[in-house]
């Protein structure tokens, strides 16, 4: 006896849409994941991105130059 | 910085200098160092100048020497030891080869012959072009019974007004990035992250220098929730600097603070 049929629609293993659908629930479970390490690791990753992003564009003042008059 | 601390400099001569600090603590117990300098006559740089002496040794007895030499042109030897009390912790020897283009380094850490344990540090590395510098690290240890290596891929880009350096290996990874803005402010980020222990930390810190208002202050903030400053402050025309400095874990909920003064 065959097994169950296989759902009407589902199109082909490769089709695009049953990839979008497995990438959402990769990443629904990665977002979901306890695991603290991997959740730092990108925070801080990011957290380390900022900070260049501070050190490059936000640092050039003069810290001595005169106060604009109101 | 935590309690009060008392810095006295004194250059004997051009040579040798030594320096009395008092530290009173709040946390912890309260100690004197008296540390001297010995510095020879071969000068490479204004940083650098052969033999150099240092040693340091506190109220407790325990002792920290280094001595660093230029044995030939290219090649630079130093030997570290501690103590504690009458107990020798830390006895290691290095040796540095210095290339046109490349930096070759040993490092012996305790060896021992008769327990015969030994942890040996090998570094390398080559300047690829004029701004990238490659290599790596490998550290071995041996004791009875367990020996273990642990290799470390290291990389290093240096502009013109930035430096960025990545570490990578089975233990983890360290990145970190130096911006120097301008002659006034100055910011460094750092990223660490620890397989082993399976922890992440990133820390951002800065320092803006005012040389015509004579004072320097260095901010810090990291992800283990501490933020911290210092200022220091020169007192001319005396030979004097006043630091204070502040530091918060909201997440331990501890706060410390403390001033230092410096003279000399």
């Amino acid at each position: 006896m065959a097994p169950g049929g296989q759902a009407g629609g589902s199109g082909s293993p490769g089709s695009p849409r049953e990839g979008l659908r497995d990438w959402i629930r990769s990443a629904c479970r990665f977002a979901a994941d306890r695991s603290d390490f991997r959740r730092n690791l990108i925070v801080n990753l990011g957290l380390f991105a900022a900070g260049v992003w501070v050190a490059r564009n936000l640092t050039d003042i003069d810290l001595m130059a005169p106060q604009p008059v109101a | 910085m935590e309690g009060v601390k008392l810095i006295i400099n004194k250059a004997l001569s051009s040579h040798f200098q030594v320096t009395h600090t008092i530290h009173m603590s709040t946390v912890g117990q309260s100690s004197y160092h008296f540390n001297t300098t010995y510095m020879g006559d071969r000068q490479l740089s204004p940083t650098e100048t052969f033999p150099m002496l240092v040693g340091d040794i506190d109220s407790c007895g325990s002792l920290n020497a280094q001595v660093l030499h230029l044995v030939a042109e290219r090649i630079r030897t130093k030997a570290v030891f501690q103590t504690q009390q009458a107990r020798f912790v830390t006895w290691q020897f290095d040796g540095e080869l210095r290339g046109d283009d490349y930096t070759a380094t040993l490092t012996l850490g305790n060896p021992d012959v008769l327990s015969q344990s030994v942890i040996v540090v090998a570094h390398f590395l080559q300047s690829v072009t004029s701004r990238l510098v490659l290599g790596g690290e490998m550290v071995y240890h041996r004791r009875p019974g367990e020996e273990g290596a642990i290799v470390t891929l290291a990389g290093k880009y240096t502009a013109l007004k930035w430096v960025a350096t990545l570490n990578i290996g089975y233990g983890g990874a360290h990145a970190s990035y130096y911006h120097r803005a301008n002659e006034q402010v100055q910011v460094g980020v750092e990223l660490e992250a620890n397989t082993r222990l399976q922890d992440t930390t990133f820390a951002f810190g800065y320092q803006l220098n005012l040389s015509q208002a004579n004072m320097v202050f260095r901010g810090l903030l990291d992800s283990n929730w501490c933020v911290g400053g210092v200022l220091e402050k020169k007192l001319p025309p005396l030979p004097v600097t006043l630091a204070l400095g502040a530091f918060l874990n909201h997440w331990k909920n501890r706060f410390h603070c403390g001033f230092s003064i410096i003279v000399g």
